[in-house]
């Protein structure tokens, strides 16, 4: 840990005298390219002619220095090129080595700490790329060799060196969204000594676990949450705490605000200003003692929402028992506040305020946490079903608040018409979800929740008759299945069958489940006092509005959208917002906790240094020829880019240093070429191309496969890795994605000798930069139009997605797309 | 299911006007239990011909008589949730079975009557002698070479009086 200290330090210091002599490179300094020619232990010297090829690179315009060995990415080889770096005036670094990406990494790495800039530095594969595909034509690998050899020389000629930045980042998080998800990670992070603000927009912390009761498989208490590190009375850190007594509210760093909601966000990654809105409580929370004299004075009744409105409550209320914070709030939608204002008259502490004002207050954080959670949805548009109509037909919220002691029936499941106890329950799965009229996606958890429900209601009344009816009983989780075993001893009874009707009898006020049980392949009408739909669980409200504001994307099904869910969990296309629980999709309790610990770890690594340190490998913007058009802006995968005015009317791009992930798809869409990457020059794609083109060596048409870093370059070398074979005509180059590709770049590459010409990127739902694959995908099917014009034939062209496991694929797209161009006879260009 | 190929009756119906939704069923059982037919007859029920059907059983649902006992009352395809066009899929299979000779009696009656009196329904002796109770002239057959021209045009006429049970 402190060695990468010293040594971040130590590079810091010199990133300042290299900027200096960075600029003199430019200026003054001639390039001079240092070539290392790995054999790989003599593997790929029976293939290629190195003897040939060392020649070869000694003639070729700046290079100084050439050497050949076993490898060079560790040990005795990577001396080698320190050594040239530090003491034969080396300042152009060109490897020939395999191990694809390591040795990259493992080469910038020595070369920076040898004292020249990582970004001077290129290599190529000769072993995946060239010998063990072609190792059949031996004569013409070496051909094929010399010319990457060429091309990656002419490029680190023209390398400049990329500086290191430094941005601020606030060691600060906001919450927003205290339920389980949102104090988990906000603890965690008060935790680690970051300042977090934690915001509700209801009154009361808890979320929708507050009303839950109990959670699956272990059926004990919903709201309970690990203590708190900083609970002095707590034996061990392991231990669980009810919220209301986990001491939440006095952990360090953390301040909590209710009734508030984000309503503007500013600034960038690291630096956010965000102006939330705190509605009146129009009870001061430090003062009020909970004693309850004001409801016993407040003439006001309303349904109690909280309660599933089984009950009714006053205009100034609190959830009980389980709240935080433990002081009253005013319903401002139905108090008549100065009118009658006999709260305010019999309370002790003088706590009731009917003056407080909605405030604003500004935050400024490194990081967002979206933890806003979801909630059931209303079963009343699936008319069949008849929600809302008939009384006796509830969801599993509303009995979940019947199961609780402290509920508005004390734990009896009784039927709302006539509040008697139901002893014949019918629990219907699937009620909005699965359902492509209403809600596609599975919501995951309400078979779990049926199965406890059913039990519960079991163990405390063995008499009562319980059905479920299901399309597919679904217990993935772990001990989930025991659940299922557990509910069909204590004798609930499985339809396989989703009902098509309810029906109400008024004589007997009786239900009636019309289902086809699958199975006996029977018509069954099941009478019921009370119907359960298992409602399926849909993103907050206001998730559209505050996706919005925060600039982040939801997905099809409307909830927050995870970056990607394999790879980078929790985080979302914008950097530094972040987001878990039952915001991304539905979850249980143990995976919301697992998910809202991802979140903190996330926030606390990008936030952790108190600056986010970045090589700046982004686009720039030529003002001269930049102007006025919405393209870049638009395309950017990050919102990275912005117009700004320039003062002479014109609108100009800005590309934000710290979002750009230097993807390049804006250089692809730019039409004015205004705007290029500082790590992959115009200038430097020409001079490979023409390298890569300038030998040819094989009878058959050169044909270039321009492809991305990421999986298309990975394709190129599991094809040389898994030993596939292609003709050695086929030249690669390499972009960082495909997106950055021109029309004009394909047509220079026809231009400059190619007979024909590959785009490989990824997947087009698998881009690495999300649109850049599809974004050149148009390119292509515009430059295949353009090629028609030029009375060129298309077929010349085409793309190909593949990934790293279709190496096979790639050898055979080369080989097809030869056997096409020798087909279609020699390109003359005019 | 030996020596039946699942998937291809799966693509054939799929690639049927009204077929294409079959595959997304995940039977459910919403459309026997809502179905008017299913009630009153055990052999009729929508969700065992769609499970036929996905299974390849070809000849068990296109010999049967059970795809002709839909009443096409819609209530199933309204309350499917997975939009499985269920009736209109019901068509679907009737179509590739008409295409095949497999015509229950009543239909080929129809179409008689269409071919021959330009009417659907055949003119009983019954229907005759009301109408004379009630002065009105007797019903002569109308426009019977136009509908010729049409049915003949559309290929009416050779799906439904060719051959019974050469597939086209």
């Amino acid at each position: 840990m402190t060695a990468r200290k010293g040594s971040s330090k130590k590079s810091k210091g010199k990133g300042k005298g290299r900027k200096r002599r960075g600029a003199k490179v430019k200026a003054m300094e001639e390039a001079k390219v240092g070539v290392f020619l790995s054999d790989c232990g003599g593997q790929i010297a029976k293939i290629l002619d190195f003897e040939a090829l060392t020649n070869f690179v000694k003639t070729v315009q700046g290079v100084t220095f050439v050497a050949r060995a076993n490898e060079f990415w560790r040990g005795e080889g990577l001396k080698i090129i320190v050594d040239a770096v530090k003491t034969k005036k080396v300042n152009r670094v060109v490897v020939a080595e395999a191990v694809p990406k390591i040795s990259e990494v493992a080469i910038a790495k020595a070369v920076e700490e040898a004292g020249l800039n990582p970004h001077l530095v290129e290599v190529l594969d000769l072993k995946d790329h060239c010998a063990l595909p072609h190792r059949d034509t031996p004569k013409e690998a070496t051909e094929k060799a010399k010319a990457m050899l060429l091309a990656a020389i002419e490029k680190a000629r023209l390398l400049e060196p990329i500086e290191k930045t430094e941005f601020p980042a606030v060691k600060s998080v906001l919450v927003i969204g205290g339920g389980i998800a949102g104090m988990q990670a906000a603890e965690d992070l008060a935790d680690m000594g970051f300042q977090v603000h934690l915001i509700e927009k209801e009154p009361f912390l808890g979320g929708l676990a507050a009303k839950a009761v109990r959670f699956f498989p272990t059926d004990d208490c919903a709201i309970c949450i690990q203590s708190p590190a900083t609970d002095l009375k707590t034996v061990t850190q392991t231990s669980r705490k009810c919220v209301y007594r986990s001491g939440f509210s006095e952990i360090p760093n953390l301040n909590i605000l209710t009734n508030a909601k984000v309503v503007k966000v500013e600034g960038g990654p690291g630096n956010f200003k965000v102006t939330v809105e705190r509605k009146p409580r129009y009870v001061d929370e430090k003062k009020c003692v909970a004693c309850d004299l004001c409801t016993s004075v407040c003439p006001v009744e309303v349904p109690d929402e909280y309660n599933a409105k089984l009950t009714k409550r006053k205009a100034i209320y609190i959830n009980k028992p389980l709240v935080y914070p433990p002081a009253y709030a005013i319903d401002a939608k139905v108090c008549k506040f100065h009118e009658c204002a006999k709260c305010v008259e019999v309370c002790p502490t003088k706590a009731v305020n009917l003056d407080q004002k909605t405030e604003h207050v500004t935050l400024n954080v490194g990081g967002i946490i979206v933890a806003t959670g979801f909630r059931e949805y209303d079963p009343s548009v699936i008319k069949e079903y008849h929600y809302g109509e008939y009384p006796d037909v509830i969801t599993h919220l509303e009995l979940a608040r019947m199961l609780d002691a402290f509920g508005p029936t004390n734990g009896v499941p009784v039927r709302p018409s006539d509040r008697k106890p139901a002893k014949r329950i019918v629990f219907v799965q699937c009620v909005g979800s699965r359902d492509r009229r209403w809600n596609p996606y599975c919501s995951s958890i309400c078979c779990m929740i049926s199965l406890k429900h059913a039990t519960l209601i079991k163990e405390a009344y063995p008499d009562t008759d319980v059905t479920i009816c299901y399309i597919d009983i679904r217990t993935t989780g772990r001990e989930h299945e025991y659940y299922y075993e557990r509910a069909r001893e204590m004798g609930v009874k499985f339809v396989k069958g989703r009902p098509s009707e309810i029906i109400h009898d008024p004589a007997t006020n009786t239900l009636i489940v019309e289902v086809e049980d699958e199975l006996l392949r029977r018509l069954m009408e099941l009478e019921a006092d009370l119907v359960v739909l298992a409602a399926a669980m849909v993103p907050s409200e206001d998730t559209k509005e505050l996706a919005q504001i925060l600039g982040v994307e939801l997905d099809q099904d409307g909830f927050f959208k995870e970056y990607n869910a394999k790879l980078r969990p929790t985080e979302t296309k914008r950097r530094g917002i972040f987001i878990c629980g039952g915001a991304v999709f539905p979850k249980d309790a143990p995976t919301t906790s697992l998910h809202a610990h991802s979140a903190a770890v996330k926030a606390a690594k990008f936030l952790m240094n108190g600056k986010i340190t970045k090589d700046l490998k982004v686009a720039v913007v030529n003002e001269d020829y930049c102007g006025n058009c919405q393209f870049c802006p638009v395309t950017c995968p990050y919102g990275a880019i912005t117009l700004e005015p320039k003062g002479d009317g014109h609108f100009v791009a800005k590309v934000s240093e710290l979002i750009c992930e230097g993807c390049g798809v804006c250089v692809g869409t730019c039409p004015v070429g205004a705007i290029e990457l500082r790590h992959l020059k115009p200038s430097q794609i020409s001079a490979q191309m023409k390298a890569l083109l300038s030998v040819n060596g094989t009878s058959k048409p050169l044909v270039l496969a321009f492809s991305c870093s990421e999986c298309g370059h990975a394709a190129v070398d599991s094809s040389g890795m898994a030993m596939m074979s292609y003709p050695a005509n086929v030249r690669v180059l390499r972009v960082p994605c495909t997106g950055v590709i021109q029309v004009q770049h394909i047509l220079e590459a026809f231009k400059a000798g190619a007979q024909g010409v590959m785009v490989v990127g990824c997947k087009p739902d698998g881009c690495h930069y999300e649109v850049g694959s599809q974004k050149a995908q148009k390119k292509v099917e515009m430059a295949k139009m353009l090629l028609q014009a030029y009375g060129i034939e298309p077929e010349r062209l085409e793309m190909f997605n593949l990934v790293f496991i279709e190496g096979d694929k790639f050898a055979e797209a080369a080989k097809a797309m030869t056997e096409r161009v020798e087909r279609l006879g020699l390109l003359q260009l005019a | 299911m030996s020596g039946e190929k699942p998937l291809d009756f799966t693509k054939e119906i799929t690639s049927k006007l009204g077929g294409e939704t079959i595959a997304r069923c995940y039977q459910c059982g919403t459309c026997a239990s809502t179905c008017p037919v299913t009630r009153t007859t055990e052999r009729y029920n929508p969700r065992q011909i769609i499970r036929l059907a996905l299974l390849g059983q070809r000849d068990e649902v296109l010999k049967g008589d059970s795809i002709w006992l839909c009443a096409s009352c819609y209530n199933c395809q309204e309350r499917c949730p997975q939009k499985v066009e269920i009736a209109d899929v019901i068509y679907a299979l009737r179509n590739i079975a008409i295409r095949e000779g497999n015509i229950p009696a009543i239909y080929t009656e129809f179409a008689n009557g269409l071919m021959s009196e330009g009417r659907l329904a055949p003119i009983s002796k019954f229907l005759e002698k009301k109408r004379a109770d009630y002065g009105l002239p007797p019903l002569k057959p109308t426009g019977v070479e136009a509908i010729k021209k049409i049915l003949a045009a559309t290929g009416f006429d050779k799906i439904m009086f060719k051959k019974e049970g050469t597939p086209q």
